[in-house]
């Protein structure tokens, strides 16, 4: 069985969040290690992006007039480390705990059951998306407070909060591939096919054009897109309200539709051993 | 715990088929088998891991739905759980902690907690010896003493019933008589452990009652002698390579309908009372070795009649000794 129903009221048993407590233990024990590259890589694609790439392009169309490049890009690498973080660590994170470390082997003998591990584990990879943010909230702090880039700052408190439900909601999704590849190389295919190529085209590094219909429907179904939109119309004065509704309508659907084949598959995987 | 006519399909072959037994507090119940005879897929569908395909599981008088989805099913099953403490063979200790973190962790995948757990998981790395190892890492243990970790966190919620599966394979015979003790005082406090094994000293050593399973079927229950004695035979008479009877026996064994076994040119025959009489008077010069069967005679004598059978290739390493048997 590939496709079910899913449980979705095991989200609210405590056994969900025992599992999702387990993995913020060993990210606080480990923090020094935690915090650090989540700072510097934001800070190296703002280098080579704002700053490098920016020199060049000074403007970019934005609602209905146009803004620094500095500016466009700062909210976008905000959108794209909430993404980024939490479908990286569902994919990589989750495979060493299910294949090399067993840990959901030796928590599958008490009480806790698989789906509890699915929606523990997404939890946590949209929580590490929430951390690694906040990290690159702290780093646009300080390049706005230097007078670098032009945005309104109280956003960067909230911002990575709504970052949440689409690093939740993509989370789910990559737990589908963490389930079904055979050894950890194959989760390059989700990254090359899936994870980069929806980084780049959802407004969080340049634009996209949506002359064709479809391009329009598929960004108002990807939640990306919407929290890049979300947190660029806070810190720039766009518009915020129908990309606060996008976001949760189009997270619920991928969040929903990802559990119906995750968790299947995850138990299916599990039981093989 | 009360277990009739558990199954298991893996695709088309039965794997488990129609095992049952009881076990009481206070008592070890062993199931012993070669490899591939079903033992622990049964242990994983007792502890609620893996969905039967068919019997029935009770524990404390109420069922255990293996199958049971949606929030009602879970929750009947937590309940069970919540009594059941599992060792599994692999160790699946947490290495991002360190031992004692290693018990902590696990102790909160189980509800109600204790609210004296600081001090009962100070009591667990005390009586298993790894209090100077608390602040470890797993990977900087032992192999023994990882398995006494392994122990130690599948109690760590005071259950009434443990699984221990192949709990000393891989161990040095120190570290398995150290861990014979521990079961032993597990025993003393009223737990109900099921285990499983190869090793026959530690199935003869350990347990109350045996299981004895092959190809998924129970093929003998009760008490270890019993048990031995009911497959094998009263006694084992041993010929020892070099004899020179050695052909004249076989030929008589053959006659007389008694089993034998070839281990490394060894003749071994399972008598009864009689025969062994019948035989002293025939073979009265004979350099002969008398002794009451043990388990190691009950495995050959199982893995050979899976190789009859056609039986499952895993068996091979079982069968090494025997010469002549498919490797």
């Amino acid at each position: 069985m590939i496709a079910g129903r899913p449980q979705l009221r095991a989200l609210l048993e405590w056994p969900a969040w025992a599992v999702f407590g387990r993995n913020l233990r060993v990210y606080t024990s480990n923090w020094k290690t935690a915090v650090v590259p989540p700072a510097l890589e934001p800070l190296i694609y703002f280098l080579a992006f704002g700053l490098g790439l920016g020199r060049f392009v000074d403007a970019v169309p934005y609602d209905g007039g146009s803004v620094r490049y500095v500016d466009y890009v700062a909210p976008g690498l905000l959108a794209f480390t909430c993404f980024n973080s939490a479908f990286f660590e569902a994919l990589y994170g989750s495979y060493v705990r299910l294949h090399y470390q067993k840990t959901w082997d030796g928590i599958l003998t008490t009480q806790v059951e698989v789906e509890h591990i699915v929606w523990g584990e997404a939890l946590w990879a949209a929580a590490r998306g929430v951390l690694n943010a906040s990290i690159v909230a702290l780093v646009l702090g300080a390049l706005a407070l230097a007078g670098l880039i032009d945005i309104a700052l109280p956003w960067l408190l909230v911002a990575p909060l709504f970052g949440f439900v689409a690093g939740w909601a993509f989370a789910v999704f990559a737990l589908i591939f963490t389930a079904i590849v055979p050894a950890i190389d194959h989760l390059n295919y989700p990254v090359f096919l899936i994870g980069v190529p929806l980084g780049l085209i959802s407004n969080t590094y340049f634009p996209l054009p949506t002359d064709a219909a479809w391009m329009g429907w598929l960004q108002a179904m990807n939640p990306l897109y919407h929290l890049a939109e979300l947190i660029r119309g806070g810190m720039l004065g766009g518009p915020v309200g129908p990309h606060v509704l996008g976001l949760g309508l189009s997270g619920l659907v991928l969040l929903f539709v990802s559990a119906c084949f995750a968790q299947p598959l995850v138990r299916r995987r599990v039981l093989k051993g | 715990m009360v277990v009739r006519g558990l199954r298991k399909r893996f695709g088309e072959a039965w794997v488990v088929d129609g095992v049952g037994f009881d076990v009481r507090r206070g008592e070890v119940l062993c199931l012993l088998g070669p490899n591939g005879a079903g033992k622990t897929t049964s242990i994983r569908m007792l502890h609620g891991f893996l969905p039967a395909d068919g019997g029935d599981i009770s524990y404390f008088g109420a069922p255990l739905r293996t199958d049971a989805g949606g929030p009602a099913g879970r929750q009947a099953r937590s309940a069970i759980k919540r009594r059941i403490g599992v060792c599994t063979q692999d160790d699946t200790l947490d290495p991002d902690f360190s031992v004692r973190d290693n018990l902590w962790v696990f102790a909160r995948y189980f509800r109600p907690r204790r609210p004296d757990l600081a001090r009962h998981i100070d009591g667990l790395l005390e009586r298993f010896g790894l209090a100077r190892f608390a602040d470890h890492r797993p990977d900087q243990l032992s192999g023994g003493y990882r398995r006494r970790l392994m122990i130690a966190r599948s109690i760590v919620h005071d259950p009434d019933v443990l699984f221990l599966d192949e709990p000393t394979t891989g161990l040095d015979p120190k570290a398995r008589v150290e861990l014979w003790a521990l079961v032993a005082e597990l025993r003393a406090l009223g737990m109900a452990i099921i285990l499983t094994t190869h090793y026959m000293d530690e199935a003869e050593r350990l347990s109350d009652r045996l299981v004895v399973l092959q190809r998924g079927e129970v093929l003998a229950a009760g008490l270890p002698r019993e048990v031995l004695g009911g497959l094998l035979g009263e006694h084992t008479l041993v010929l020892p390579p070099d004899a020179p009877e050695r052909d004249d026996v076989a030929a008589w064994a053959e006659r007389e309908g008694v089993p034998t076994q070839d281990v490394l040119g060894e003749l071994r025959l399972m008598v009864e009372g009689p025969q062994l009489a019948a035989f002293t008077t025939a073979f009265p010069g004979a350099p002969l070795h008398v002794r009451p069967p043990n388990l190691d005679d009950l495995f050959l004598s199982l893995s050979e009649g899976d190789a009859e059978a056609g039986g499952p290739t895993r068996t091979a390493g079982d069968l090494r000794a025997v010469p002549g048997a498919p490797s």
